[in-house]
């Protein structure tokens, strides 16, 4: 009976995100292959585009974008490591409470935080500087507006989705696994890179792939506390629809950040047991 | 556990680090309302409620509202209908195409957002959509309705299908098993599904931006508030946005207890 059921169930979620999902991305694709400075979907097709991506230095924005993404998430792995090992292992009544803690920003908007972060580093009269003025006499610089502002940015948003995976991986490592490692001789780092490591593999893979995920195509951050320090990928898409009126170029770019997405997520999905980590 | 670690202090004060820096920034927003000073210069000379009384008596507070509580009631109830549904499909029942759904079923979740947004736009425009607020429902449904079908699906693997059954034995009908024994296993996935709907449709930035044409979510107003015509204004419907969001949720919880009390 069941097996009957289930594709009905199925169904509706399934064309939706046929419709809204899977429907706008060949969509893109085909308006990519359209003549430059189009708004058809009748026209011969041609690679010109993805030439001129090329030939016009949208790589640039392509490579800041991954660049940030991949520095984005090697940092939030380095911190949030010892954040969960912490939290893991001190599994007592306020662990729960930090935890919530934690969690609790990502429901505040991302402008929210992000313009909460740039009066904090504002030089002159932000919150840091001018505290710091009034209090030590003290003149500090700011990172606001440059790349380095722009990183911060990036790893306070995306810090969460580090984690809790992660989290999750973490408690995938048996304590006693462990303490018999330890018994045995291993030192730290060999109970690190032999037993922890590999066990919370997974949760650690679907952090860093959520975490290059979003910081990929994220754009507040940079437009935020960037400044004009540098242009990532999504605002140059958003250039070339809006201010250029080149649809099939806009769409070229989106096509190029939707290739590298894809070349990332099917390998690690592929391999990790995403159901065994949400059933926990 | 092991003496081995570092020292206890050590580890209460990476913790405490990590808290203080997630906190700053919105501590900051609220530092920042408390000014009356086009500039931004701290420690105020004056603190003052001023932009609260401003931002509550000007009527695009509760334009920006409205338009934000719209589009969640949207997702929330678009998303619990699929959701609700897909769970099914994804842990209650077993058929052939389950694992290909459930590896289809993540992908949006795994998807920059600002890139479907983009998409979206496209899509929409090329179809002759105009975008509004109802368009801003379906981008945020693509992002959201993949998490609550997956947030309901926990509670589904702990659900003993044998209780079903034993229902139909007893004589029960189909509709009677759905009302009394499948949907109360159901409902504290559902409840914590729709929270999840409205928060993370209430403050999502990255496809309302690109989405919602002439109707202005709040974070997106903030957005571009942020960057051009900064007043104390701004934080202080920031704030007021943020205390919203969390006057919703406790009202729903409340609602819940309520109900649960009367049955």
């Amino acid at each position: 009976m069941s097996r009957v059921h289930g594709p009905w169930f199925a169904l509706p979620v399934g064309l939706f995100l046929a419709a809204f999902f899977a429907a706008p991305i060949v969509i893109v694709a085909w308006y990519s292959l359209m003549p430059p400075r189009t708004f058809e979907l009748s026209g011969a097709l041609t690679t010109a585009n993805y030439r001129a991506a090329f030939g016009e230095g949208y790589e640039r924005p392509l490579m800041w974008s991954a660049l940030g993404a991949a520095l984005t998430t090697l940092v939030c792995a380095l911190l949030a490591w010892p954040t969960a090992t912490i939290l893991h292992r001190s599994a007592g009544r306020w662990a729960g409470v930090v935890t919530a803690l934690i969690a609790l920003p990502i429901f505040i908007s991302e402008s929210v935080r992000l313009f909460g972060m740039s009066l904090f580093l504002m030089p002159g009269g932000g919150i840091l500087a001018g505290t710091l003025n009034a209090l030590f006499e003290v003149r500090v610089g700011s990172i606001l507006n440059s790349r380095l502002g722009a990183l911060v940015g990036l790893v306070y948003i995306h810090f969460p989705f580090m984690l809790f995976p992660l989290l999750l991986g973490v408690a995938m490592v048996p304590a006693d696994r462990i303490e018999a490692a330890r018994d045995l001789g291993a030192g730290r780092l060999a109970v690190f890179r032999e037993v922890e490591l590999p066990l919370a593999a997974p949760g650690l893979s679907i952090g860093c792939l959520l975490t290059f995920v979003l910081a990929l195509g994220a754009n507040a951050e940079a437009a935020i506390l960037g400044g004009r320090a540098v242009t990532v990928i999504t605002a140059a898409i958003e250039q070339r629809f809006n201010y250029a009126q080149d649809w099939p170029m806009g769409a070229a770019l989106t096509v190029l950040v939707i290739a590298v997405t894809a070349a990332v997520v099917f390998p690690v999905l592929a391999r990790v047991p995403l159901d065994r980590i949400i059933r926990r | 556990m092991s003496r081995s670690g570092p020292l206890p202090f050590l580890r209460a004060a990476w913790i405490v680090a990590i808290l203080a820096c997630l906190y700053l920034p919105i501590v900051s927003v609220v530092l920042a309302s408390l000014a009356n000073s086009r500039y931004m210069r701290f420690p105020h000379r004056v603190w003052t409620l001023d932009a609260y009384r401003e931002a509550v008596g000007f009527f695009q507070t509760w334009d920006l509202h409205l338009i934000s509580l719209q589009i969640a009631a949207g997702v929330v109830a678009l998303s619990v209908a699929l959701g609700t549904l897909g769970a099914m499909a994804y842990a209650r029942y077993d058929w052939r195409g389950r694992g290909l759904f459930r590896r289809l079923l993540v992908l949006p979740v795994f998807f920059p957002q600002p890139v479907l947004g983009l998409a979206l736009l496209l899509s929409f425009t090329a179809a002759g959509v105009v975008p509004s607020w109802k368009t801003v429902v379906i981008a945020h449904a693509v992002w959201i309705v993949p998490i609550v079908t997956l947030v309901i699906s926990i509670r589904l693997f702990g659900y003993d299908v044998a209780q079903e059954e034993a229902a139909f034995d007893l004589g029960a009908t189909r509709l009677q098993v759905f009302r009394e024994v499948t949907l109360p296993a159901l409902w504290p996935g559902i409840f914590s599904g729709a929270l999840f709907a409205f928060l993370l449709s209430w403050s999502n930035l990255p496809l309302s931006i690109y989405t919602s044409g002439p109707d202005t979510p709040l974070p997106v107003w903030l957005f571009s508030r942020v960057a051009t015509n900064y007043a104390p204004l701004v934080p202080a419907i920031a704030v007021i946005g943020t205390i919203v969001s969390a006057l919703v949720v406790l009202g729903l919880v409340g609602l819940r207890g309520a109900l649960a009390r009367l049955r």
